[in-house]
């Protein structure tokens, strides 16, 4: 681990700035290339003029009702997963911590399959919304319960109210599914994770609450490096942890959620994401936090690009590409990096 | 402890014979008291045939799951550490997957070695992958993670995109169920668990001292690297026989060493044997309610462990005050 000097920009400072802005390069080139490669492979001028100066054909239809607003989806729901898995795992302490442990993932399928089972199949407008709801919800819920009762200062509250309250759910998703084969094949899609399909309106449906969300996240940054030390640090360093990971818990829902309600629940970018930004620039989050952010939405576009160009088919979920292009490079660093850490 | 243990005991004691007792058709006291011992009615049938079996599985399958959980979570010093995060999960559910999938009506018994031998292939990947260089805790975790989630993109790409009924056939057996027991099946797994469980209760002095972190045990005179890799071929070869036999029970592995430690403190010679007990209850717990909440519909054992073991666990937690 380096050590940073106090005051000045040092060295890896200034290193960590050019790759961050290296990283933003890339991510613009994957977003751009996303919208422009696919059945129809379109000149960067088409893009633009689709954007600036729309004229109702083919081309500039199939850009902005279609590809336009699924490498978005694509952006805001990377980018949101990344930066909550980061502050979950800073917050509880725990490398296993995600977005998933507040219960994010469990309570937004859990309103998805029961209004799919009580309302009858709707658009994925309506699970935008259910979605939202159950994730806000199941987070809030895990949230009182662990800090409650003499446990409740401890980030361990949190862990396993997380575990309970996302495994009940669950369990009862289970429950329904097992029995009801029609609901099953109505959902199965939505859950493994895809951005097929997402309109523009659900995009900026999405976008101000997790925006919002984003912009908090980097005001608590600071706040989070010294929670990631442990309660008892944080405590002597004359932070109250309680209030902060309340904080961060909120922001976790805006992002988390709103990213789980326009991609359905992807689970691994914000457990591994945050894990491969501390394996590259440290431990600061005031740093890991726009990385998280950029290397989270930079994953899911390429993943997702990835997954209509190799596989040949605008549905291949990429809950499913994620794991694919990412575990490899994850384990190639967990292998190589770690070698002496305890 | 002893009163504990007692209590425990005597609870695990009532639930195996509620569970011979209540379902489809139901049995008095009397009538179980007869049926025991005579083999000849209808309702020693059901008892010796159909109920002790699966009872029996129950049990063996609670214990090996919340031993197993016992000790992953002393080795990995990380509250949400279970089996599932050597990947026994993820690799046995990916094979299952594929197999009920693919294979046109797999027969069961080749389900279960698929289960066992995805969740053995996963577990020996994650330990040969961290393997080099020390064994740190951080290290499987990692590892874990990034194979299960290759493993996890496998199983939700076939759940996407196989047949609905097969999918749905896997998703049931995946959520964890005994119904399908005999007694070959029971004596099996007790022979396959008499040498791990016997070897993981005789180390409760070396968890003892790993729980306090790798270089506290390694001065005070502890091989950590070489007991940690010992007790995951114990964790694999528990927990893989548990999912084979009754798929993903989920949640007993996690939540029997928490209950175990609130209830007798860190000491895992203490911890270890009311683990067991805790977990045989739940899981008989969760096969009796299964059964008998919604008949003629059997719930799946792991679905109910979530369900009722969730709240009771809340319960525990934050429900009453503990002097511990």
């Amino acid at each position: 681990m380096k050590v940073r000097r106090a005051g000045g920009v040092t060295a890896t400072e200034r290193g960590r700035a050019l790759a961050l802005i290296v990283l933003l390069c890339l991510l613009m080139l994957a977003a751009i290339s996303a919208v422009a490669l696919g059945t129809t492979t379109m000149p960067f001028s088409t893009i633009i003029s689709a954007i600036f100066q729309y004229d109702g054909s083919r081309n500039h239809l199939l850009v902005t009702t279609i590809r336009l607003p699924r490498v978005i989806a694509a952006l805001l729901a990377g980018s949101a997963l990344a930066v909550s898995g980061a502050i979950m795992q800073a917050v509880t302490n725990n490398p296993l911590a995600s977005p998933g442990l507040l219960g994010i993932n469990a309570g937004a399928a859990f309103a998805v399959v029961m209004a799919m089972t009580f309302f009858g199949t709707g658009t994925s407008d309506v699970y935008l919304l259910y979605a939202f709801l159950g994730a806000g919800t199941a987070a809030l819920v895990v949230f009182t319960l662990g800090s409650l009762g003499a446990i409740g200062h401890s980030p361990l509250g949190l862990v396993l109210a997380g575990a309970i309250v996302a495994t009940f759910l669950t369990s009862l998703t289970t429950a329904v599914l097992i029995f009801d084969e029609s609901t099953l094949d109505a959902v199965r899609l939505w859950t493994a994770g895809s951005v097929t399909g997402r309109t523009m309106v659900q995009a900026r449906t999405v976008a101000p609450a997790l925006l919002v969300g984003l912009v908090a996240a980097f005001l608590v940054g600071r706040h989070l490096t010294t929670l990631s030390l442990g309660a008892d640090a944080s405590r002597t360093l004359g932070q109250n942890p309680i209030v902060w990971r309340g904080a961060s818990v909120v922001v976790v829902i805006l992002l988390a959620g709103s990213a789980v309600a326009l991609a359905g629940p992807i689970g691994f970018v914000g457990l591994v994401v945050p894990h491969v930004v501390r394996m590259l620039v440290g431990i600061d989050y005031r740093w890991v936090l726009p990385f998280c952010a950029l290397g989270g939405a930079l994953l899911v576009v390429v993943s997702d690009m990835a997954g209509r160009l190799v596989f040949g088919s605008q549905s291949f979920p990429v809950g499913v590409t994620v794991a694919l292009v990412g575990a490899p490079f994850f384990l190639y660093l967990a292998h190589t990096r770690l070698k002496g850490a305890a | 402890m002893i009163r504990l243990l007692i209590a425990l005991s005597l609870s695990l004691a009532l639930l195996v014979l509620a569970s011979l007792a209540f379902g489809d058709v139901s049995l008095t006291w009397m009538e179980l008291y007869h049926s025991l011992g005579s083999t000849d009615q209808q309702s020693s049938m059901i008892v010796h045939d159909l109920r002790l079996p699966r009872v029996l599985l129950a049990l063996l399958v609670g214990v090996a799951l919340a031993t197993a959980g016992t000790v992953t979570l002393a080795i990995m010093r990380n509250p949400l550490a279970e089996p599932g995060v050597l990947g026994i999960n993820s690799g046995a559910a990916v094979t299952v997957m594929a197999v009920i999938v693919l294979v046109r009506d797999p027969p069961v018994a080749l389900l279960q070695a698929a289960g066992f031998c995805g969740a053995a292939a996963m577990a020996l990947a994650v330990f040969t992958l961290a393997g080099r260089g020390g064994t740190s805790s951080l290290r499987i975790i990692l590892i874990g993670i990034g194979l299960s989630s290759l493993a996890t993109a496998g199983t939700t790409f076939l759940s996407a995109f196989g047949e609905i009924g097969n999918v749905q056939r896997a998703m049931i057996w995946l959520a964890g169920s005994v119904y399908d027991a005999s007694m070959v099946k029971v004596r099996l797994l007790a022979l396959w668990l008499i040498v791990p469980l016997t070897l993981a209760f005789s180390s409760a002095r070396e968890l003892d001292l790993i729980r306090f972190g790798d270089s506290t045990a390694k001065s005070l005179g502890q091989p950590a690297d070489r007991i940690r890799g010992l007790m995951i071929v114990l964790v694999t070869v528990l927990s893989g026989a548990a999912v084979a036999v009754s798929g993903l029970i989920g949640f007993v592995g996690l939540v029997a060493p928490h209950i175990a430690r609130r209830l007798v403190g860190a000491s895992h010679a203490r911890i270890l044997p009311v683990a067991a007990l805790v977990g045989a209850c739940l899981v008989v717990a969760a096969d009796l309610l299964g059964r008998i909440i919604l008949p003629p519909i059997q719930l799946p054992a792991g679905i109910v462990t979530g369900l009722v073991g969730a709240p009771f666990f809340a319960y525990l937690l934050w429900g009453r005050r503990h002097g511990r």
